[in-house]
């Protein structure tokens, strides 16, 4: 900018006018339009392994290939929802998003991801149950990336040095955590987190309920507080109050809590998703070969279904560049990437084909992920409102009030299932 | 030529302050969810907004309990300790207060987020200093006690963290005041045979009393709208449970429940709370000033 001498004296108006134009250009500078060529991604963050190596490749290559600088950003997964809230509003999305299966009906239903089918040639390369979840009447808002599933890791050597054997039903799982919980006094035998709503789901399902079935007219009603999911909830929770296999503090743990209790060895056994083993060796790598994994026994036997996650890719409307979005979501789902981020994370590619090589994996520590997946998981209603029930923490409202002795069982299910059918059923 | 003068200033306030106020307003208004913040189109809705939060038994039971006991047990705990202090610095001599002033000031310069993940630290469930202490004297029993999940002791540990913040500016403020009164006046009461209580309460505090008005008026607007004190606590963010007030209420009702609507109107609720207090304070203040 070139300045004179003669107009070193602004008059405070014009400063104050020139002010409001700065403030306005800003304004409708990130309203739309190209504000830059760099392409901007949000990746989710939380009990995933170091991720930099894996997106200094992938971006290296992007940009080889189509000159477009890629700045990629990490959001904690607990702020995702409030974070993309507040980006809509302030007109500051990114291009590209990873959001969790349950969260893009919602987003995708108020108009704020754009409509991926066109793009897609052959929509069955992808794992359909998750290639569901991103869709709302047909049209494809999110791309999958990645399968996420929980199952139950343990320490193997505790386990057989007190000759304990992997539990098979309810019953033989309580009698393990008591009994390891009174032969190891200074660790917690099985924590019963208050924070992680996917680690309590699978004892509603278990117990033989679901969180919410559609009737006939289009209703919803939600089946938590049905003597199954009663029951569930009463095992699950029970573990801590009446038989002190968890610990007082895990009432305020989420699934980060949980997995560092473990690296730290102060766990012998809790919920986790497939990517946790990894992530725990990188932090402790003196538990190589001492970590164990089991699918959640069912109530009699067989199997517990597990919360069938993972991620999607999406593209934000009206950025102006959804075409190179798409290119970059297209990139990362690609069998390559895909790949490489499932063999890099731990968590299950989303590519129907290379599926089939982790199923028949014998690594311990990824084959009996792969048995949940594939014998006992489940997913989240299928509802554009679901993404509230969990923002607005109902499931984890239910499982604080029941750990905190605020409520019992029966009165904080009946509550949830209250909140589960008002918010579904748009009240 | 006044106009002009205060034209810059005026834009500032218009842009950062009365914007978004008025925009708060004109959404508590609306019906206004995810999806007509994507589109920017709305419905007003009247005062439905409004009837639907004064019928709301979690206003009355949780929210508004949960704010106005809270601000009066802090203001007038960082008040108290604030002036106590001040009173102990005036004593000291110049090298012991600067040394004294600056350990005060470390706790007021720490950034509230920090200063709230040290203050969940120390009261950590299983590992915190605080219930190792308890379980070592043998207070606790080994299974130890959730203090986040009872609403009592949360708001005790808030209250910690908030006065322990908040203490030094009006330690700071009052101190300065206090450095204006002149001597003989003490001096004069000493020989009247007043003791120390009898010395602050009718000397100081009247010579005080509009720096005490301003230390009390600026605390109760900070407590009355602390915010990552609260959300950043274990359960402090969770919509059900009984921990949050009116500030994160109104936030949790608009980014958790994406009912951006009935969040304003929360904001809005405890916007005029909050002026009919400073107002209700400004007028004590002036008819006490006023010539008799």
């Amino acid at each position: 900018m070139a300045r004179r001498r003669a107009h070193t004296h602004v008059h405070l108006p014009a400063a104050a006018m020139a002010l409001t134009l700065v403030a306005t250009a800003c304004g409708a500078g990130t309203g739309g339009g190209p504000v830059s060529e760099t392409l901007v991604v949000w990746i989710m963050e939380g009990t995933n392994p170091d991720e930099t190596a894996y997106f200094d490749a992938a971006n290296t290559e992007f940009t080889k290939r189509t000159g477009v600088e890629v700045d990629v950003e990490f959001v904690p997964w607990s702020d995702a929802q409030n974070k993309i809230s507040t980006a809509i509003a302030g007109g500051t999305v990114p291009d590209v998003v990873e959001l969790g299966t349950t969260f893009v009906p919602g987003f995708a239903d108020s108009g704020a991801l754009h409509d991926l089918s066109d793009y897609i040639d052959d929509p069955y390369v992808y794992t359909q149950s998750l290639l569901r979840m991103g869709q709302i009447d047909d049209r494809i808002y999110g791309v999958p990336w990645y399968a996420a599933i929980r199952s139950i890791v343990y320490r193997t050597d505790i386990f057989a040095e007190h000759d304990q054997e992997v539990p098979e039903n309810w019953a033989e799982l309580r009698e393990t955590a008591i009994a390891l919980s009174e032969a190891e006094e200074d660790m917690i035998a099985f924590p019963v987190p208050g924070d992680a709503q996917y680690s309590v789901m699978p004892w509603i399902w278990g117990g033989g309920a679901e969180l919410a079935v559609q009737t006939s007219d289009g209703t919803w009603v939600s089946e938590i507080d049905s003597d199954g999911g009663r029951a569930g909830m009463a095992f699950f929770t029970g573990l801590a109050l009446e038989d002190g296999v968890s610990t007082t503090g895990a009432v305020n743990w989420n699934e980060i809590d949980v997995m560092e209790s473990l690296a730290e060895e102060r766990t012998i056994m809790a919920i986790s998703g497939s990517n946790n083993p990894k992530a725990i060796l990188e932090s402790n790598p003196d538990l190589e070969g001492r970590l164990g994994v089991f699918v959640i026994p069912g109530r009699e036997g067989g199997y517990t279904d597990s919360f069938a996650g993972g991620s999607l890719l999406s593209v934000f409307e009206g950025t102006g560049r959804e075409d190179v979005a798409w290119e970059y979501v297209d990139h990362l789902t690609s069998h390559e990437f895909s790949s490489r981020w499932a063999e890099e994370t731990g968590f299950f590619p989303a590519r129907a084909a290379a599926v089939t090589a982790f199923a028949e994996s014998e690594d311990p520590l990824v084959r009996p992920f792969a048995v949940q997946l594939s014998a006992a998981s489940r997913g989240t209603p299928v509802a554009p409102a679901w993404g509230r029930v969990e923002s607005e923490k109902v499931i984890v409202a239910m499982q604080q009030s029941i750990l905190n002795g605020d409520a019992t069982v029966e009165e904080a299910t009946a509550r949830a299932a209250d909140e589960v059918e008002r918010i579904l059923n748009g009240g | 030529m006044p106009w002009a003068l205060l034209a810059p200033a005026l834009t500032v306030v218009g842009v950062l302050l009365l914007f978004p106020l008025g925009r708060v307003v004109w959404l508590s208004f609306r019906d206004f969810h995810l999806r007509n913040l994507v589109s920017g189109e709305s419905d007003p809705v009247g005062f439905d907004n409004y009837t639907a939060l004064l019928a709301d038994p979690y206003l009355w039971r949780v929210a508004l309990p949960n704010t106005v006991v809270f601000a009066a047990v802090a203001v007038v705990s960082t008040v108290v300790l604030g002036t106590l202090v001040a009173l102990l610095l005036s004593t000291l001599r110049p090298l012991t207060r600067v040394v004294v002033v600056s350990c005060v000031m470390v706790a007021w310069a720490m950034p509230a987020v920090s200063g709230t993940y040290v203050w969940i630290w120390i009261f950590d469930v299983d590992e915190g200093v605080v219930a190792q202490a308890l379980k070592s004297l043998g207070l606790l029993g080994p299974e130890g006690y959730n203090w986040f999940g009872d609403r009592l002791l949360f708001y005790a540990i808030v209250t910690l963290n908030v006065v322990h913040s908040g203490f030094p500016f009006v330690a700071v403020t009052v101190l300065a005041g206090l450095l204006t009164v002149p001597g003989e006046l003490y001096e004069a009461a000493l020989i009247d045979g007043a003791g120390a209580w009898r010395r602050f309460w009718h000397v100081t505090f009247p010579l005080l009393r509009p720096v005490f008005a301003v230390v009390t008026v600026l605390s109760t607007i900070w407590d009355f709208k602390v915010f990552a004190q609260i959300y950043l606590m274990p359960g402090g963010d969770v919509g059900g449970s009984r921990m949050l007030n009116l500030g994160v209420w109104a936030y949790v009702r608009s980014f958790g429940h994406n009912d951006y609507g009935a969040g304003s109107a929360v904001a809005v609720l405890l916007t005029l709370l909050l002026l009919g207090i400073t107002v209700l304070y400004l007028r004590a203040l002036f008819r006490e000033e006023e010539p008799r």
